[in-house]
C-alpha cells in the first residue's frame, strides 16, 4: 500500500516539478513534498508503525523517492536561476559600436618609423648605429668625401653654409670620416639623420633624411653590396624583393652605381608608386673610393668597403603610400593620424 | 647634355634604333633622361605652291588658294595676307598635329571646301634665327627652290632626333658630341671615325697670326692659350644643315663665324672666342687677373665689377672678355667684321667656376671649362673651327697659330691589376673582355702577366687606379651579372657586433610610451625664423642662433634653438585646418651658435605639446614623471624660469644640479605671439643627459607575510603649504612602518575657511613582523597629525 502510494507521489511529484514555472512555485511544491505536513514527510512519519521486516524495505523506497525528487527540484532550480542569471544578463547588454573610452592613443612620424625599422633590421646583421653633427665642417662633410673645394661634384649637392668652412650636413656621408677616423675594420656603421639642401620645390624639400651605411674589412667586393642591400631590402619591403644596379658617379665611391629596388606595391609589374617601370630608385652605393679610406687613415692596400646611402623621406612614401613629400613636415594630425 | 642621332652618326658607324641606343648608354652610365624627335609634330606637313589665289565668294577677309602639293592640287582656304600667286609655303594637310596643339581636318568654310592649312615659322617650331622668314607675322614664305612636296621635316632639317643625356661630374670628357660617341664606340666595339682637321691656309698672303695678334699669358690659371686669325671674313647666315645642328642642341643660331665656334663647342667640348681683331687694342692681346676697379660690360648686357679673383682676356688697355665665362660686347664680331681673332684656351677649372658662381653667369663655356677641359683639346678645337672656317668659304686662314702652353699634354701610364679587379668586382670577368672594353673606350691597353698596362688618354683624366679600372670594365661589361648572384653570399664583415645608438633607444621608449597616451610624433623644419627668439621671450644663451649664409628664405635661415617653438606653430597650424585637443610631441636637435667660424652646440630634446581641454599641468607632470621613470634619473622640480612658460605654473627638471628639463602652462604673451589658446602645455627633456646615465638598476626589498592597512586623513591647511612637504612629514612620522601615501582629495570651500584647502590622504602602513592592530594604527595617525599641526599648522577636518 505504502509502495503504491510512494510510486503515485513521486508520478505526481514529478510532473508538478516539470510543469512548474519558476522558482516560487518550485517552492511550494517542495514544501508540498518535504514541508512539515509534507506527503513524504507524513510517509516518513508512518515508518515506525510499520513491521520489522516491511520498514528497512520501505525505509530505502522513501530514501529513492526522496533522492529523486529533491535531484529533481534541483536541477529544475538550477535551470531557473540559469535562466534567471541569462535573463539578467540580457537586460545588461550594452551598444558595442558606441565609442571606446579615454584610450585614444597617438601614432610615430612615418620617416621616425621607417628609422626605427631600418635601425633594427641592421643592428640585426651586425651594424652598429651612430650619429654626426647636423651643422658640419666642410672637411667632414666634402674634403674627406673626396671632394675639394671648387672641384665640379659640388655641383651635384646645393649646399646651406653658415661661414666659409662651416654648413649643413648634404649628406649622411659627412660621418662616414669622423668614424673612420675612430674605428678599426672590420666595421659596419649606419648613420640616420637629416640632412639639408639649398633647394625647395614640389618634389624637393631643403629638409629631409638619410640614412648611410659603411662596412669596412678585408676583400669587400661589389658581390657582397649585392648581397647585404637584398637582405636589408628584402627585409624592408618583403621576402620577394629584388635589386639591380646601374652606373653611376659618386666622388667617394668607385665604382659608383644607383640601386633600383623591385616596386613592393607591384612586385615589378608596374604601377604608379613605380612610374610603370616596376623599379624603385632608392639608394645610391659603391665601393668606397680608396682615396677616402687614405684620407681618414685607412689602409687601402690591405682593407676595403662599401658605401650606400638612401632617403628615407621617399622610402617612408613608398612604404605608406604617400604621394607629396610635403605632408612630412606640416605634421597635419589629419595625415598622421592615418598611420596609427 | 644635348646630342643629336645624325651628329652621333657622323662619328660613328652606329645605325641601331635610337630607343635602343638611349638605352644602351643609360645603362653603362649616360642616362639618357630624355629622348626627342625634332619632327613629332611636323608629320603630314609639306612644302607647297599657290598657284592661284581668288576672294572667297562668301567671305572678304579669307581667299581661296590652288596650291600644288607634288602629287596633286589642293584647295585651301586663308586668311592670311601675306601670300601670293607662285609663293612656295609650308602646307599642313588633314592628319596633320602642329606643336601649338592644332589638328587639321577637312573642314568647309563658309561653304568652301578647305583641304589643310598654311603653316608659320611659328607653328613649325622654329624663329627668324633659324630660318628666315619664319619670324614675320604671317605664313613662312619658302625659297623658291624647295622641291614641292618635300616633307617639310625634311625640307627645313627638323628630322634629328636628340638625346638629352644626363653627364655625371667625372666624365667632362663627355659633354661633346665626340665624348658621347667615343661611349658609343666602346658600347658596340666600333670604330670612331676621323674628324675633319684641315683647312686651307692663305698661301698667297705673306702675313702671319703676328701681324695680328701677339699674346702674353700673365696668369698662372691659364694653362694653354691658341690663337688665329682669319682675313677676308664675311659674315652672313650659316648654312642650314650647321643652323639644323645648333637649333636641335638647343643653341641659337646668330651668324657663320659665331655659329662655328658653338659648333666645335658642342662637338669637341672645346670652349672658343672670336675676336674682332680690329678691336682688339694694340693687336696685342694679355691673359691676366683683372685689376681691381676694371669694369666690362658683357654681351648679356651687364655690367661687371672686376677684381684680382677674375681672369680676362684683355687687349693693351682693358678686359676684352671675363675669361672661360662670358665675353665682352666691344671686342665681338658683328657684322661688319672683316678680321677675326680665334681664341682656343683651357683655364683652371677651379678659377673658372668661381669667377661663374660670383657673377651668377652659367654660359656653355663655362659649363665645360669648369668640369675641366683638357689641354689637348684646345689644338683640336681650333683646327676644327678652322676647317669649317675654310670649307665654309667664310673667310681666310692666315699662316700660323700662336700656342702658349704651361702645362704639357700628356698620355699617362695606369697599371691595373686584374686580380685587384676581381676582387674589387666580386665577379670573374674574363682578361679578354677587359683588354677589349679598355681598348674600346680609348684606353690603349696590353696584357702584361697578370697586369693591365693602360696608356690613359689625356681626357680621361678621372682613371687612375684599379677602382676607376673597375668601374670601366663593369659599366660597359654590364651591371647585369650581379643579378644573378645568389644574395647570401656575403662573407666578409659578418663578426660585428651589432650595437645600438642609446639616446635613439630611449628616445624609442619615450616615443611609444608619449603615442600610447594619445601624442603624435611631429617632425619639424629645423630651420626657422630668426623670430623665434622674440617669440619666445628668450633672453639667454638661446638667443644665438645658427644663421645661414646663403638662405632661400627668410622663414627658414636659422636653426631653432628650441623645441618649444616648432612645436607651437605646430599647434597653431593644426588649430588652423580644424584639428582639436592636440598633443603632439617631437625628438629632435636644437643648436646654439657659438660663433660663425666653430660648430654650434647640438642638443637633442624630446618636446611634447597638449592642447586639449582634459589636460594640466598635473597631468603633463604625470607624463613626464612616466618618462623620467624610465631612467634611472633621480630628479628635483624646481619653479621654473623658462621664459615662454608661466612663472607659476612651470618646472624644471634637476639632475644633479643640472636642468635636463622643464615643463609647464605656455606664458600667455607666447601663446599671444603663436595665435594659440593660454591652455597649452609644453614640456621638454634633453635626451642626450638622460641617455648617459646608467641603466636603470632595481634591488627587491623582502614583502612583509602580514596584510597592508590603510587609514585616511583629512586635514585643513593653509592655502601656500606644499603638498610636497605634507607628504615628507608623513612619511617621516610613519618610520619603518611607512609603505604608501597618496593624495586623493583637494577640496577648496569657504566653510572651511578663506585660503585653506582640505586634503585628503590615503596612508598605507605594513609591518614586516605582525598585523597592526587597530591601537598601533591609530597611534601612528595621531603622530602623523600632531607633527603635521606643529609643523604646517594642519588641523583635523
Amino acid at each position: 500500500m505504502i509502495k503504491e502510494e510512494l510510486i503515485n507521489i513521486n508520478q505526481e511529484a514529478e510532473k508538478e516539478i516539470e510543469s512548474s514555472n519558476d522558482l516560487k512555485t518550485l517552492n511550494e511544491i517542495r514544501i508540498k513534498i518535504f514541508g512539515k505536513s509534507g506527503s513524504i514527510t507524513i510517509l516518513s512519519k508512518g515508518m515506525r508503525d510499520l513491521s520489522n521486516d516491511d520498514r528497512p524495505i520501505i525505509g530505502a523506497l522513501i530514501n529513492e523517492v526522496r533522492s529523486n525528487l529533491e535531484n529533481k527540484l534541483k536541477q529544475k532550480e538550477e535551470f531557473f536561476k540559469n535562466q534567471e542569471l541569462l535573463n539578467k544578463l540580457e537586460n545588461e547588454k550594452v551598444d558595442i559600436t558606441e565609442p571606446s573610452k579615454d584610450c585614444e592613443i597617438g601614432a610615430l612620424h612615418p620617416i621616425a618609423r621607417v628609422i626605427d625599422k631600418l635601425t633594427d633590421i641592421c643592428v640585426e646583421l651586425g651594424f652598429s648605429v651612430v650619429e654626426g653633427p647636423e651643422v658640419e665642417t666642410d672637411y667632414y662633410n666634402f674634403e674627406a668625401m673626396n671632394i675639394p673645394k671648387n672641384h665640379p661634384s659640388r655641383d651635384m649637392q646645393d649646399t646651406f653654409f653658415i661661414s666659409e668652412n662651416i654648413l649643413l650636413r648634404s649628406q649622411t656621408s659627412a660621418v662616414q670620416a669622423r668614424e673612420m677616423e675612430v674605428r678599426k675594420p672590420p666595421f659596419k656603421i649606419i648613420c640616420p639623420g637629416k640632412t639639408y639642401r639649398n633647394e625647395n620645390d614640389s618634389t624637393h624639400s631643403p629638409i629631409f633624411h638619410q640614412l648611410e651605411g659603411l662596412v669596412v674589412d678585408e676583400k669587400i667586393s661589389m658581390a657582397d653590396l649585392k648581397a647585404m642591400l637584398t637582405i636589408i631590402m628584402k627585409k624592408l619591403f618583403g621576402e620577394d624583393t629584388t635589386i639591380r644596379f646601374r652606373p653611376s658617379f659618386f666622388p667617394f665611391t668607385e665604382p659608383s652605381i644607383e640601386v633600383d629596388v623591385s616596386c613592393p606595391n607591384c612586385h615589378g609589374r608596374g604601377c604608379s608608386t613605380c612610374k610603370g617601370t616596376g623599379m624603385l630608385e632608392l639608394l645610391g652605393a659603391g665601393i668606397v673610393n680608396p682615396k677616402v679610406l687614405e684620407i681618414s687613415g685607412i689602409d687601402s692596400k690591405k682593407y676595403s668597403g662599401f658605401a650606400f646611402g638612401f632617403g628615407l623621406d621617399r622610402t617612408a612614401m613608398i612604404l605608406n603610400d604617400i604621394n607629396n613629400i610635403r605632408y612630412f613636415y606640416k605634421n597635419d594630425v589629419r595625415f598622421l593620424k592615418q598611420m596609427k | 647634355m644635348k646630342v643629336t642621332y645624325n651628329w652621333l652618326k657622323e662619328l660613328t658607324d652606329i645605325n641601331v634604333p635610337a630607343e635602343e641606343l638611349a638605352s644602351k648608354l643609360t645603362s653603362a652610365g649616360m642616362e639618357v633622361e630624355e629622348i626627342i624627335y625634332q619632327n613629332e609634330h611636323l608629320h603630314d606637313v609639306v612644302v607647297g605652291k599657290i598657284l592661284k589665289i581668288e576672294k572667297h565668294p562668301q567671305a572678304d577677309r579669307l581667299v581661296v588658294c590652288q596650291v600644288d602639293i607634288g602629287k596633286e592640287i589642293v584647295q585651301i582656304i586663308t586668311a592670311a595676307t601675306n601670300v601670293f600667286e607662285g609663293a612656295v609655303v609650308p602646307v599642313s594637310l588633314p592628319g596633320a598635329d602642329l606643336v601649338n596643339g592644332v589638328k587639321i581636318q577637312k573642314a568647309k568654310m563658309r561653304g568652301v571646301e578647305s583641304c589643310g592649312m598654311f603653316c608659320s615659322g611659328q607653328e613649325l617650331g622654329i624663329d627668324e634665327n633659324y630660318f628666315e622668314g619664319a619670324g614675320v607675322d604671317g605664313i613662312l614664305i619658302l625659297p623658291n627652290d624647295m622641291k614641292i612636296g618635300t616633307p617639310i621635316d625634311q625640307a627645313l632639317m627638323l628630322n634629328d632626333i636628340i638625346f638629352d643625356i644626363g653627364i655625371t661630374p667625372n666624365r667632362a670628357d663627355c659633354m661633346s658630341v665626340v665624348g658621347i660617341a667615343r661611349e658609343v664606340c666602346a658600347l658596340y666595339g666600333i670604330k670612331l671615325k676621323k674628324i675633319n682637321l684641315n683647312y686651307d691656309i692663305d698661301i698667297y698672303s705673306k702675313e702671319t697670326v703676328r701681324d695680328f695678334v701677339n699674346v702674353d699669358v700673365e696668369t698662372q690659371n691659364c694653362y694653354r692659350y691658341m690663337a688665329a686669325a682669319i682675313t677676308n671674313l664675311k659674315i652672313e647666315r650659316s648654312p642650314l644643315w650647321l643652323r639644323a645642328r645648333l637649333n636641335a642642341v638647343g643653341i641659337k643660331p646668330i651668324n657663320n663665324m659665331v655659329d662655328i665656334t658653338n659648333y666645335v663647342l658642342i662637338e669637341m667640348g672645346q670652349p672658343l672666342h672670336a675676336f674682332d681683331g680690329e678691336h682688339i687694342g694694340g693687336k696685342q692681346i694679355v691673359v691676366r687677373q683683372a685689376k681691381f676697379g676694371e669694369k666690362i660690360t658683357a654681351l648679356n648686357h651687364n655690367t661687371y665689377d672686376l677684381d684680382e679673383s677674375v681672369m680676362v682676356i684683355a687687349d693693351e688697355n682693358k678686359p676684352m672678355v671675363i675669361a672661360g665665362v662670358i665675353g665682352g660686347m666691344d671686342s665681338c664680331i658683328n657684322n661688319e667684321t672683316s678680321t677675326c681673332v680665334l681664341e682656343g684656351a683651357v683655364f683652371d677649372l677651379k678659377s673658372i667656376r668661381v669667377t661663374s658662381r660670383k657673377f651668377g653667369v652659367r654660359t656653355d663655356s663655362s659649363a665645360r671649362y669648369e668640369k675641366g677641359v683638357n689641354i689637348a683639346n684646345a689644338e683640336v678645337g681650333i683646327a676644327r673651327a678652322l676647317h669649317l672656317v675654310s670649307s665654309l668659304k667664310c673667310g681666310k686662314v692666315v699662316r700660323g697659330i700662336i700656342d702658349i702652353a704651361t702645362k704639357k699634354n700628356e698620355s699617362r701610364k695606369v697599371i691595373g691589376s686584374i686580380d685587384k679587379i676581381n676582387e674589387i668586382l666580386g665577379v670573374e670577368i674574363p682578361t679578354k673582355d677587359m683588354v677589349s672594353i679598355l681598348n674600346n673606350l680609348g684606353i690603349e691597353t696590353t696584357l702584361q702577366g697578370r697586369n693591365l698596362i693602360c696608356n690613359v688618354p689625356p681626357f680621361r683624366e678621372d682613371i687612375e687606379n684599379d677602382n676607376d679600372l673597375a668601374e670601366e670594365i663593369i659599366r660597359l661589361y654590364g651591371y647585369d651579372v650581379y643579378d644573378k648572384i645568389d644574395y647570401k653570399l656575403f662573407k666578409n664583415a659578418y663578426i660585428t657586433e651589432g650595437c645600438p645608438h642609446p639616446r635613439l633607444n630611449l628616445e624609442r621608449a619615450f616615443r611609444n610610451m608619449l603615442v600610447m597616451k594619445g601624442f603624435y610624433e611631429n617632425i619639424s623644419y629645423t630651420l626657422v625664423s630668426q623670430d623665434m627668439t622674440n617669440k619666445l621671450l628668450l633672453n639667454d644663451e638661446r638667443t644665438n642662433l645658427v644663421k645661414l649664409a646663403n638662405p632661400i628664405s627668410e622663414d627658414i635661415s636659422c636653426l631653432r634653438s628650441s623645441l618649444a617653438h616648432s612645436l607651437f606653430q605646430n599647434v597653431s597650424y593644426n588649430l588652423s585646418v580644424g584639428n582639436k585637443n592636440l598633443k603632439l610631441f617631437e625628438c629632435g636637435r636644437t643648436f646654439i651658435s657659438k660663433s660663425s667660424n666653430e660648430l654650434p652646440i647640438e642638443n637633442n630634446y624630446l618636446g611634447m605639446v597638449a592642447c586639449d581641454e582634459n589636460f594640466d599641468f598635473f597631468y603633463l607632470k604625470g607624463i613626464i614623471e612616466l618618462l623620467l621613470n624610465k631612467t634611472s634619473a633621480t630628479y628635483e622640480l624646481v619653479r621654473s624660469s623658462e621664459p615662454y612658460l608661466h612663472p607659476g605654473i612651470a618646472a624644471d627638471i634637476i639632475i644633479d644640479k643640472v636642468k635636463v628639463g622643464s615643463f609647464g602652462k605656455i606664458h600667455p604673451l607666447v601663446a599671444e605671439n603663436y595665435d594659440i589658446p593660454h591652455n597649452v602645455f609644453y614640456g621638454e627633456i634633453n635626451t642626450g643627459i638622460l641617455a648617459q646615465l646608467p641603466e636603470k638598476k632595481f634591488h627587491v626589498q623582502n614583502i612583509s607575510k602580514f596584510p597592508i592597512v590603510e587609514r585616511d586623513l583629512a586635514i585643513v591647511v593653509d592655502e601656500e603649504i606644499k603638498v610636497g612637504d605634507l607628504i615628507s612629514s608623513i612619511k617621516s612620522s610613519c618610520g619603518k612602518l611607512y609603505y604608501d601615501v597618496k593624495l586623493f582629495d583637494i577640496y577648496r570651500n569657504a566653510n572651511i575657511g578663506e585660503n585653506k584647502k582640505s586634503l585628503a590622504f590615503n596612508i598605507k602602513l605594513s609591518d614586516m613582523e605582525k598585523t597592526l592592530t587597530d591601537e598601533e594604527v591609530s597611534q601612528i595617525v595621531n603622530k602623523i597629525l600632531k607633527s603635521l599641526t606643529y609643523k604646517y599648522g594642519a588641523t583635523l577636518r
